[in-house]
């Protein structure tokens, strides 16, 4: 898997190398760089090429589209596996907290109503400890 | 909320309200006619619908005075009780992520991106959302340039007019504040070495210049009068140059 990344990432990093030379010769632009600018671009169609060979090998790869927002506003898509497992870590303990005050209701109902209904709780206890795991 | 109490207890959210007939049966299924005045009860079930289901308990006198009575949840099933990251070996990667401090913007995670990446997309059409949003024609297959369609890119020579050369303005780097941080340990005046991150601090500093001026100025008057050889004025511009 991370083969079919590093392929892309170096075709990426090459044809972006490319552009920004591309963009340098254009930027103060010399008759005598015009088979240079040529031989560009070229290389950028050559580049361009490349990176939809790699678009066959990434068919399963799913991307959240809050990344591409992330992406969209100048923010650091790291921020967002970061959130996520922030807030993946906080309703798990959102949850946990529900499950401990459940079981801790769950005991004080079972006391209480053992007090107000002591023979229907004595059996409910019977057979409730025939269940209970031993 | 409610399926927690009724795991709890041993009930199911599948249950209707009370008191409804369909209580006592399996949910989607046509209830049996009952005689009025019947309590259902899980020991008058027909055997087949009380086994049907792995939540609700075997019918039997032992159950009575309860009715739908559910077994208790097996103990072993995966909830948020447990901590989920740790189960899923994750720790490694929440330690990675969470565990430094994360740049805010984009040319941090692409440092070698030449432009402004940092500006949002929305400003010069550049959004990743357009390409979702307004797709490119697709399918066509690239093809070099031959020498006649080449004849299209012949370009003037000279700079580039101002506002084309966005490219190779560079966010700019913090190299400027590792020198700062170097140079601090040198400074004469340790107390003034940790304020120079805080921002407030940096203005207190500035509000402060005025009174600073006017102890130079005490300083100054005091040299005149006893020694003109008094340091105490070269111990204070290190501070000023510490500023800049």
């Amino acid at each position: 898997m991370a083969e079919k990344f590093d392929n892309l990432e170096e075709h990426l990093e090459k044809f972006e190398e490319n552009i920004r030379q591309l963009g340098i010769i254009v930027s103060d632009f010399q008759p005598s760089s015009q088979a240079v600018l040529n031989q560009k671009l070229n290389f950028m169609i050559s580049g361009l090429q490349d990176i939809e060979k790699c678009r066959q090998q990434l068919h399963e790869i799913n991307v959240p589209l809050e990344v591409f927002e992330y992406i969209d506003q100048g923010r650091n898509p790291q921020l967002y596996t970061k959130e996520c497992l922030e807030r993946a870590l906080a309703r798990n303990e959102q949850v946990k907290g529900k499950i401990d005050t459940m079981t801790k209701f769950k005991s004080l109902l079972i006391s209480e109503l053992s007090k107000v209904f002591p023979e229907e709780m004595s059996k409910y206890k019977a057979i409730r400890s025939e269940d209970a795991p031993s | 909320m409610t399926e927690m109490f009724s795991n709890l207890f041993g009930q199911t959210e599948a249950q209707g309200p009370p008191g409804s007939s369909s209580l006592a049966f399996g949910p989607g299924k046509p209830p049996p006619p009952m005689p009025q005045n019947q309590v259902p009860m899980a020991g008058q079930m027909p055997p087949q619908l009380g086994d049907e289901g792995p939540v609700l308990r075997k019918p039997g006198v032992m159950n009575e005075p309860f009715y739908l009575l559910r077994e208790l949840p097996v103990g072993n099933e995966l909830t948020g009780n447990t901590n989920l990251i740790t189960h899923y070996n994750l720790e490694h990667s929440y330690n990675k992520s969470c565990g430094k401090k994360v740049k805010e913007k984009l040319s941090s995670f692409l440092p070698d991106l030449p432009g402004m990446i940092d500006c949002p997309g929305t400003q010069d059409g550049s959004s990743l959302r357009s390409l979702i949003d307004k797709p490119p024609v697709c399918g066509n297959s690239f093809s070099p340039l031959t020498g006649a369609l080449l004849t299209g890119f012949r370009l003037h020579t000279g700079p580039l007019p101002e506002q084309y050369r966005l490219m190779h303005i560079q966010p700019p780097k913090k190299k400027s504040k590792h020198k700062h941080k170097h140079n601090r340990p040198q400074d004469p005046l340790p107390q003034e070495t940790p304020s120079d991150s805080d921002p407030k601090k940096k203005k207190k500093k500035r509000d402060d210049d005025p009174d600073r001026k006017k102890k130079k100025k005490d300083k100054k008057k005091k040299k005149n009068r006893h020694s003109p050889d008094h340091p105490g004025l070269t111990g204070s511009q290190p501070n000023s140059n510490s500023l800049r």
